[in-house]
Formats: structure tokens, C-alpha cells, sequence
């Protein structure tokens, strides 16, 4: 079933993959944190303990998040689309590339320790995201209606 | 000289009888009547068996007193302590030097995270060469630079684990990890400069000098603070330089791979200067002068053209490397600040060193 991107049902979706594809996330280890996502005016909370994503949420703050990444839909939805036609981010689209210099997507965190998180788990939020490949997404154009809608 | 024991065991006639006593069947069992306090600890979640769940009662760590005076032998903390234990001779007996309360869950992550060099990395990937060999040769010469930095912050861990009381054994085991996360940085890193046609670069004299500066740090918690903070603040950024520059599929595994494992580090060194702070907040004045001179090592280690130029080349231009290391000096500065030793920029050498690049860059 095709899941729209970017939409809550989208990150549960990948909140499944996590344990459909259990093995992975043990082979990356234990991650736990609480982060954000925000997607143009939307935020989305993701929450990991040990290795799968225990939960994802509309929020409607950052309160209570290590971290948030934020982007563009523009960027958030070439990102996907690197994704899925690459079967996992290229290297012009990992969380990594796209934040390292902080013009296109914006690492923000209230401490130095929450910011840590996103560096210190960050094969296994990549891979969450790679999970996308998995998924049947329908994406929204550059103009942000969702393609074939 | 070696340590002689303080009796000829094989020929102690106490000893020896009751060796034969035992031998015949007559059984003390004197170590069975004196047990520690009885436990019945279990996992909590899907983690496994972690320190956490058996640091509890006597076994855990919150009881431990400020300085440790009763026991300075080789007892686990917790098992009974018979008269006469001989004293290991250990010179790091205060909690407040070294403890931090992340540090046994960074022990069990440091192990689930791992990953091995030999087969993890994908290899093959650089078999094609997707950058030109000015880049390949930098890329070299950081590896060679990582190479140092992984093996002398083996020492820095290896010279003081052996001095801590075993009584604070999390900060012992997390420091067999960095050993360990250490030693891969320079095990993985020599593999990509000798991988297929490629060499080790240059050493760096000014990086040797930040290293021996952090090396030869007179207390634990100065060395932790000039390792785990400063120094390892610049080798995680690096890790994120690296693989969000690569141009393969290895490189950016190993770019990721030093960015996790050295965060770890980074981590334990916030919790423990802060938590080394709160109980002895006069300490960080000696914490603020050791930082002060090794920031000026850095300065000469981050300015050496043995790390600027290669970084220069790998980050396409002076711009994107001066903005690397203001980036990288700004999130270093957060920690700090974070750890307790309030705002460093105005004391740091790094700030006219930025603004010099920042000038040059601009």
C-alpha cells in the first residue's frame, strides 16, 4: 500500500521496518533517543529505545526532544526520492551531508549533549530513513502536491 | 623488581597441611558461610543483562564514599574483604576524578555498536577511484594524522586505567572500551591509507605536541577534559567531514563509523567534567589552565599544513575548511559550556585563530 510522504502514516510505516528488519537494527546497535523531524511547518517526534523506534507522533514543540532536523519539504522529499531510487540515501542525501554544513538542513537542539545523540546514533537514523526503500511512497512534486494525486 | 609475595607458599607448612587436609576430603568451607549480599537482578528490557540492572544495593556505585580508604586490592567492589588484602598501589581514589553516571551505559553501547575494520568496511569500493589522486593523497594524509591520534589515545586510557581503585570499575571498563574504539580508529584508518595503491602521509611535529600535551596531563580529570572534550570534539567532526565528503561507499562507512564511536568519548567527557564540577567546583580553574594549553596545541595541530592543506583539498576550498573548524570550535565551546566550564571562547587561543582564518577565508 502506498504511503504518502511526508505524513505521519509514512514514519509509521518506517517505525514498522524497524522490526521487520530487526536483525539490521541489532547489528547497529543500541540507539535510544527521542528526536524531531520537521518537514517545512510539520513536526513529527520519533522515539528509539534499544534497537527500534518505539513510537512516532505529531508534536506540536520540540519539548522533550535530544534533537531536531529541519529542512525545507523540498529537501525532505529529495532526500526520499534519493532513497527509494537508490535503495538507500547516495551520499549527497544522507542526514550526515545534508547537515554537516547547516544551510540546508538544520541540526537544533537546546544542549550540546541532545545534539550528541543525532552524531552518536547516527547509522541507525540513517538506516531508519533507508528503510523508505522498502516502501511504496508517493512523493509531492517540486510544487508539494503529491505526485499522481 | 618484580613484587615478591610476602610468603614461600610451596613450602609454608600451614599451607601445605591444609592442602593435604583438602586433598583427604576435610572441606572448610569457611568461603561458603561468608557470602555478599544475596542479589537476584535481572534484565530490564531487551538490552540484556546490563551494568545498570546489577548496580543496585551494596554492588552499585551510589554508596561508593567521596574517597575510597577501604580497599585498595584487587577486591570487586562488593565481595567481602578478608584482612591482609595486598594494596595494588592505586593513585586515583576519589569518585568525583572519575565517575559519570552515562559511563556503564556507554560500556554496554561502546560493545553493541562495535564493528570490525576487516569486513564491515566495504572494501571494494575504493577498487574504482572516485576522486582525483590530489584528494586521494589527502585523504592519506588525515588517515595518517587519525593513525597517531587513535594510538596515543590508547595510552592516555591504558596509562590511567591501571591507577584507578578497582572499586570505580564501570570507568575501568569504559576505558578498555576506548582502548579498544581507539585502537580501531587506527586500525581502520592505517587500512584505508594502504588500501590498494595508497601510502601513509606525513607525521604532524604540532599534533605530536597536542598529543604528548594531552598525554602527560598531570590528573586524570585534566586528561580526560583535554582528550575526551577537546580532542575528541575534532575527531568526531572530522568523522562527519569525512564521510560527508566521500566519494565511495567505504569512505562514507568510515566517516560515520569514527563519528559515532568518537561521540562516545565526547559524551563521557561532558557528564564527568561536569560531574567532576559539581562536586568540586574549585577544580575548575585547573581544568580551565590544562584546556588553555592544550587549546593552544590544537591551534598548532589544526593549523600544521599537514591537517589544513589536505582538509583544504578534500573540502574543496580554504572557505569550507575555515568554516569547518569555526563549526567544529562552536559545537566544542557547547560542550563546554554544558560540562561546567562556562563560556571559553574569550580565554580559548582557538578564537583569534578562527578569526584569522575567518578573515583570510572572507
Amino acid at each position: 500500500m502506498a504511503v504518502r510522504f511526508p505524513s505521519l502514516e509514512f514514519f509509521q510505516a518506517l517505525q514498522q521496518r524497524t522490526i521487520e528488519d530487526k536483525a539490521r537494527f541489532e547489528k547497529l546497535g543500541y540507539c535510544d533517543t527521542t528526536f524531531g523531524v520537521r518537514i517545512g511547518g510539520n513536526l513529527y517526534a520519533i522515539a528509539f529505545e534499544v534497537y527500534e523506534c518505539t513510537s512516532v507522533r505529531a508534536a506540536s514543540d520540540s519539548h522533550g526532544l535530544d534533537f531536531v532536523l529541519e529542512a525545507p519539504l523540498e529537501l525532505w522529499r529529495e532526500m526520499v526520492a534519493s532513497i527509494v531510487k537508490n535503495k538507500g540515501a547516495d551520499a549527497a542525501h544522507t542526514l550526515n551531508t545534508l547537515s554537516h554544513v547547516g544551510d540546508r538542513m538544520k541540526l537544533v537542539s537546546e544542549d550540546a549533549e541532545g545534539n550528541d545523540k543525532f552524531y552518536r546514533f547516527q547509522a541507525s537514523l540513517q538506516e531508519f530513513f533507508d528503510q523508505a526503500r522498502n516502501l511504496e511512497v508517493t512523493l509531492p512534486t517540486a510544487g508539494g502536491v503529491p505526485a499522481g494525486a | 623488581m618484580a613484587y615478591i609475595a610476602p610468603k614461600d607458599y610451596a613450602a609454608d607448612p600451614e599451607i601445605v597441611a591444609k592442602i593435604l587436609r583438602t586433598i583427604s576430603g576435610q572441606l572448610e568451607l569457611d568461603w561458603m558461610k561468608r557470602v555478599g549480599e544475596p542479589a537476584a537482578f535481572r534484565p530490564s528490557d531487551s538490552r540484556g543483562l546490563t551494568l545498570d540492572d546489577i548496580n543496585q544495593g551494596g554492588y552499585g556505585p551510589d554508596k561508593l564514599p567521596e574517597v575510597i580508604r577501604h580497599n585498595f586490592s584487587m577486591a570487586p567492589r562488593g565481595a567481602l574483604i578478608p584482612p591482609g588484602l595486598p594494596s595494588l598501589g592505586y593513585r586515583v581514589n576519589r569518585k568525583s576524578d572519575v565517575w559519570a553516571d552515562v559511563a556503564p551505559s556507554l560500556f554496554e553501547e561502546a560493545k553493541s555498536r562495535r564493528w570490525a575494520p576487516a569486513r564491515d568496511v566495504p572494501w571494494s569500493a575504493l577498487d574504482v577511484p572516485s576522486h582525483d589522486a590530489n584528494h586521494e593523497l589527502a585523504l592519506c594524509q588525515l588517515a595518517t594524522s587519525l593513525i597517531s591520534i587513535g594510538l596515543v589515545s590508547c595510552d592516555v586510557a591504558a596509562s590511567w586505567e591501571w591507577r584507578m581503585n578497582q572499586e570505580f570499575h564501570e570507568i575501568k571498563y569504559l576505558l578498555c572500551a576506548q582502548m579498544f574504539d581507539a585502537a580501531r580508529i587506527a586500525e581502520a584508518f592505517r587500512k584505508r591509507a594502504l588500501y590498494g595503491g595508497g601510502s601513509l602521509g606525513v607525521d604532524s611535529r604540532p599534533l605530536g605536541e597536542l598529543l604528548k600535551s594531552i598525554f602527560l596531563s598531570d590528573t586524570y580529570p585534566e586528561a580526560s577534559a583535554a582528550m575526551n572534550l577537546t580532542l575528541f570534539s575534532f575527531v568526531q567532526a572530522l568523522g562527519r567531514h569525512w564521510a560527508a565528503h566521500a566519494s565511495n561507499a567505504a569512505d562514507q562507512y568510515l566517516g560515520t563509523q569514527l563519528t559515532q564511536d568518537a561521540t562516545r568519548f565526547v559524551t563521557y567527557g561532558v557528564d564527568h567534567v561536569r560531574s567532576h564540577l559539581h562536586a568540586r567546583p574549585l577544580q575548575a580553574e585547573a581544568l580551565a589552565d590544562h584546556l588553555d594549553l592544550c587549546e593552544n596545541a590544537l591551534v598548532g595541530a589544526l593549523g600544521a599544513p599537514e591537517m589544513i592543506e589536505p582538509l583544504l583539498l578534500v573540502s574543496g576550498g580554504f572557505a569550507a575548511a575555515a568554516a569547518f573548524y569555526a563549526r567544529t570550535a562552536d559545537e566544542y565551546f557547547r560542550r563546554c559550556a554544558a560540562a561546567g566550564l562556562g563560556d571559553r571562547r574569550d580565554a580559548s587561543a582557538l578564537t583569534p585563530f578562527l578569526r584569522m582564518l575567518e578573515g583570510d577565508a572572507g
